[in-house]
């Protein structure tokens, strides 16, 4: 969640970017790369199928920027949910990057700024948003590198990053910043990277500290629970007995003259309360749900004997691994392995926060 | 109806039902986010505070019940820049993944090592068997609460963990 205040914006970003326009082949920039992507066909093929999430968000620039003051920003759409990606993700950019995890700005899944990965779920976040983020990350890096050769008019492998600066062996140097002007890392990412080699990581592989930790436990704003804007109303569901229930009646009356409350909503079966502050609303959710009638009906399967449920749900049969022959001789051991039906409860209640705006937008 | 309470070692004025659960003055009025609303029934002891030196459910006090007693939340324990000793092993050790329980879990802990600085983890789980949590630092909340009674002993302070502020 971005709710930091000081967090630039994309409109700062690109009104502060330079007027200053570098241009330079990136094949040149790529020369060096290990194995360079083939020369376009006739007629275009569609467009090659790029690593991770880039495939997805194509830019540089929509994963890092480098701004003229040498401050870095990078993007990913995934959001730090307690796993630990803000911190590792961090570390993937630092890492190919040359720099150090400190001098990175970190912007998670925030819908107005990084690139839309879609749910954060599923351990997918290292896979694809770690895989584009090392890739812009490395191509960056390689495009610094091309930069700093042109304007010192010596080859890319007598130049290293480092530090967000790249360094001739004869001393030259130049920061990030100066190599990088308006339209430097707007372009398209290519399918392969000039990766670091694993025995050089300073920092991928290493223990670094959550950097989400201190926060959470000094009472800073770490969720969306801590969000309090001004005139900021509350609500509360009310929740329906059971699944699939029908509100058949309510009694508006019993909670529109209750303290605090601004309306009463339903749509449908769905019937919540808004009130000014939290503990009223939840007051009024209270005396809501007792005026509530509801029809329930029944709509799970039979609770004492879900095993046999979930086979009859079966969707998938596969063979996870076989190798060799079972000999005749031999002994024959047979298993049946179930496991408990769960899914996991967190103990911070879903919440969201909306805001109509002067113009007519909502920001959710 | 106006309340006084003194948090974190500051009076305040709230304006509020005096039937009002402490949490959601905490959060609502003095913007404070050290106290969680996890169930709201006293059953998951994210909003755990202390009082008069007690681990208490913040989401089922009524705050007519709390004028002149002496209220200590998260943020009393010390500051991002400044963290106290509960705070600093917190930290050391990693103890959080999502995060959301781990300030109940310090505040019951902080009530544990006001009274015993080294508890064993018998007595450490004793004191935070209302805590819940779903998630898997369950080894580390000990280690750390364990750690945090010998940084409270090396500063032979064992009161020091609870700042007062203005």
């Amino acid at each position: 969640m971005g709710i930091l205040k000081d967090e630039i914006t994309r409109r700062s970003v690109i009104a502060g970017a330079g007027g200053l326009v570098v241009s330079f082949s990136l094949s040149r920039a790529f020369a060096q790369a290990p194995a360079p992507p083939a020369p376009p066909t006739t007629p275009p093929a569609p467009p090659a199928s790029l690593p991770g999430s880039l495939d997805d968000d194509r830019f540089l620039d929509s994963w890092i920027r480098i701004n003229p003051d040498n401050s870095i920003t990078v993007f990913t759409g995934k959001a730090e949910l307690g796993q630990g990606i803000r911190t590792a993700l961090l570390q993937v950019a630092a890492e190919e990057l040359e720099v150090n995890p400190t001098e990175i700005e970190f912007i998670t899944a925030d819908t107005g700024r990084t690139p839309n990965e879609g749910f954060t779920a599923g351990s997918q976040s290292m896979q694809n948003s770690g895989t584009a983020i090392r890739n812009a990350a490395a191509q960056v890096r390689a495009l610094l590198l091309a930069e700093a050769a042109k304007r010192f008019g010596i080859a890319p492998t007598e130049l290293r990053a480092e530090n967000k600066s790249v360094l001739a062996k004869d001393g030259r140097s130049a920061t990030y910043g100066e190599l990088v002007s308006g339209q430097t890392l707007h372009v398209e990412a290519q399918p392969q990277s000039a990766f670091k080699q694993p025995g050089s990581f300073r920092v991928m592989g290493k223990p670094l500290p959550r950097v989400d930790i201190p926060a959470k436990v000094t009472g800073q704003p770490a969720y969306v629970h801590d969000l309090r804007l001004d005139g900021m109303l509350h609500a509360r569901v009310v929740r329906p007995p059971s699944p699939a229930a029908e509100l058949t009646e309510f009694d508006q009356s019993a909670a529109d003259g209750m303290p605090g409350v601004v309306s009463v909503v339903r749509d449908g079966n769905f019937l919540a309360v808004v009130a000014e502050k939290e503990f009223q609303a939840v007051n009024a959710m209270r005396t809501l749900a007792e005026a509530a009638r509801w029809q329930e009906r029944e709509t799970l399967p039979d609770q004492t004997d879900l095993p046999a449920e979930l086979q009859r749900l079966e969707r998938e049969v596969g063979t996870v691994a076989e190798a060799g022959v079972i000999s005749s001789s031999g002994k024959v051991f047979e298993a049946t392995y179930t496991r408990p039906y769960q899914i996991h409860g967190s103990i911070g209640p879903s919440c969201a926060v909306a805001q109509m705006k002067a113009d007519g937008t909502l920001d959710v | 109806m106006s309340i006084s309470l003194t948090v974190n070692g500051s009076p305040h004025q709230i304006d509020a039902d005096p039937s009002t659960p402490l949490l959601y003055v905490l959060r609502d009025d003095l913007a404070l986010n050290g106290a969680k609303y996890g169930c709201g029934l006293g059953q998951c002891g994210s909003c755990t505070v202390v009082v008069d030196g007690e681990a208490v459910l913040s989401c089922m006090v009524p705050v007519m019940l709390l004028e002149g007693r002496e209220i200590t939340t998260i943020e009393g324990l010390g500051t991002i820049d400044d963290p106290g000793p509960l705070q600093q092993a917190f930290i050391e050790l990693q103890a959080a993944q999502c995060g959301y329980c781990i300030p109940g879990m310090m505040m019951s802990a902080h009530a544990l090592l006001r009274r015993n600085a080294q508890p064993s983890d018998e007595d450490i789980r004793e004191a935070l068997a209302t805590n819940l949590c779903r998630c898997g630092t369950h080894m580390r909340i000990l280690a750390a609460i364990r750690r945090a009674g010998e940084l409270m002993k090396a500063a032979s302070l064992p009161e020091s963990d609870e700042r007062r502020a203005g």
